[in-house]
């Protein structure tokens, strides 16, 4: 059987399987907004954990990070520090977010920050950053997917047509099932990707160096620059180090999909769990996507596309079987991230959205009828997006990575009593002059002083919002002893 | 209505919730500029047949790992 054929015909077998999945989650489903948004807030420890470090890695953990090594070399290595911070953010205040989601009826960020800072522009403003700086990720997933999937049919199927099919299967079983579709296929997903990744590394490894450190070895003799840093290019400055660690957790944790899935937790003892286990995985994803790139580096130095490196290896030295499993691990490391993108930028604008200004007082199942239309509108703009080349694109593309740490401030001022309190108006402030300093400091003059932007925004964002907040009217006595006085018992128990 | 004064939250309170902050803060910083940068970039001496910076770093995070389930053990 020739290669291609192998290879594709095992991403439509998992294809395949994901959609039975969101047939079987559909039956399951009640007339419920909180049953078909937030899981009816009772995901258990292993569904809670296969869905959030597969929607926390995307097709750019599995191709990406290789790239990156091959480019930039051990630097990348500094993925451990930001994994883990995921997984400390989870524990402290991914649980405060969870008690307040479940003493308050939370469904979306806006929800809680809304409530909280008692302004609607608020919530506008929380819901724009939300999707706008995510819709994006459709977008790159898409490609993802649609790359994934031309390459693994020695492209016999366009970019185009593999983006659409993979489109269309992740928005049948969304539409179908509701978020405990996307839950159940992020556990195939969450499998598939790790196993995935790490045989195709290894076996790669011993085939071309004849084992891991053998290819370190090789690296140290041949191309020392690697294994340093701030690597061949420069790139791994100290400030962007630090800059990195922060964005890529406080920025990822903060987006829409994983804010909902600490509502959808079934109590705070789950998340807690979650947050000191999950770095096991986030973190040694990183280990074999690093004996990729840099055995790569080696063995196909020059590479015009580094992110290629993954399946240009795998085409070149692996068997065609193995070639399809990994290539379906892609495939399910771009769909788990698109579908829990797609689900979260629907919840937001269902809620925060077409039920807060649109039509406030209908069925639930009028709601979750209008869900399923927005996915539909979703899959389209991802689509055209995905085909079609827009500059200011490239632009968002660039922000969005950072956009959602804007939420940071106000996040941290409702979660942690103590201190002055922030006001809407100051919130405001600080995510508007946040995400101008953002594109100055990401676009027009990249990384001043070798700091990456994200640190300068989130500067900028937290002074104005703290200067406005010492000039403007704080939120009602009443609501920060509602809402504090949540955080203080669920923390330390009964004041 | 007034606000009643608070205690904050960003210090913790009990024994092991600090035992828990101090130790995590101090692993991270190891992980971290200019520590990296300075002291473990370098690749001599191999250590169970990787690089240098590679196996401390893994050492760190994973001894980062160990506090997070050493709190959620503790219950804290």
């Amino acid at each position: 059987m020739e290669p291609w054929v192998v290879a594709t015909g095992l991403i439509f077998v998992y294809l395949l399987v994901t959609v039975v999945l969101g047939v079987v989650a559909n039956r399951q489903l009640s007339v419920d907004m909180e049953d078909f948004l937030l899981y009816g807030r009772r995901a258990g420890f292993v569904v809670l954990y296969l869905t959030v470090v597969a929607s926390f890695h995307s097709a750019f953990a599995f191709l990406g990070s290789g790239g990156f090594f091959y480019t930039h070399g051990v630097g990348f290595w500094a993925a451990g520090t930001w994994t883990v911070l995921v997984g400390a953010i989870t524990y402290v205040l991914g649980t405060r977010i969870w008690a307040l989601g479940k003493a308050f009826g939370y469904i979306t960020p806006a929800d809680m920050l809304a409530d909280f800072y008692e302004s609607e522009p608020v919530r506008i403003a929380v819901a724009i950053v939300s999707v706008v700086f995510t819709i994006l990720y459709i977008q790159v997933q898409a490609q993802g997917l649609g790359y994934i999937i031309n390459v693994a049919s020695d492209g016999r199927i366009s970019v185009e047509l593999g983006t659409l099919i993979l489109l269309v299967v992740a928005g049948a079983y969304l539409v179908m099932g509701g978020l405990r579709a996307v839950y159940w296929t992020d556990v195939l997903q969450g499998v598939w990707m790790y196993l995935a990744v790490w045989i195709g590394a290894l076996v790669l490894s011993y085939e071309l160096f004849g084992g891991p450190f053998e290819l370190l070895r090789q690296v140290a003799a041949d191309r020392p620059d690697l294994l340093t840093l701030p690597g061949p290019n420069g790139f791994f400055t100290p400030g962007m180090w630090i800059g990195m660690t922060i964005t890529l957790s406080f920025g990822i944790v903060f987006q829409p999909h994983l804010m909902i899935r600490y509502y959808s937790a079934i109590d705070g003892r789950t998340l807690k769990l979650l947050g000191a286990t999950t770095p096991i995985y986030l973190m040694t994803l990183y280990i074999p996507t690093a004996l990729v790139g840099l055995g790569g580096a080696l063995v196909m130095p020059g590479l015009e596309v580094p992110d290629r490196i993954f399946p240009e290896l795998l085409f070149a030295y692996a068997s065609p079987w193995l070639t399809g499993m990994i290539l379906a691990g892609a495939t399910a490391a771009a769909m788990s991230t698109l579908d829990s993108i797609l689900h979260a930028n629907m919840t937001v604008l269902t809620r925060d959205v077409y039920q807060r200004f649109v039509a406030p007082d209908r069925t639930q199942q009028h709601y979750i009828g209008v869900g399923r239309m927005i996915v539909g509108g979703l899959l389209v703009v991802g689509y055209l997006m995905s085909v079609r080349s827009y500059d200011f694109l490239v632009v968002l593309v660039t922000l969005s990575g950072a956009g959602a740490l804007q939420l940071m401030p106000a996040i941290l001022g409702v979660c942690f009593p103590g201190g002055r309190t922030l006001t809407g108006a100051g919130v405001v402030a600080g995510i508007g002059t946040g995400l101008l300093a953002l594109y100055v400091t990401l676009v027009v003059v990249p990384h001043p002083l070798g700091m990456h932007g994200a640190i300068w925004s989130l500067l900028v964002n937290a002074a104005v919002a703290v200067n406005v907040s010492a000039v403007t009217e704080p939120p009602s006595a009443a609501t920060i002893e509602r809402v504090h006085g949540e955080v203080e018992r669920f923390v330390y128990g009964a004041e | 209505m007034d606000v009643p004064p608070r205690r904050t939250h960003l210090l913790p309170r009990t024994r092991d919730g600090r035992i828990a902050v101090v130790a995590f803060l101090a692993l991270f910083v190891l992980a971290m500029p200019p520590v990296t940068h300075q002291v473990l970039n370098r690749v001599e001496p191999w250590i169970a047949g990787l690089p240098f910076i590679f196996v401390i770093l893994l050492a760190l995070y994973s001894a980062l790992i160990g506090v997070l389930i050493w709190t959620y053990r503790r219950g804290v």
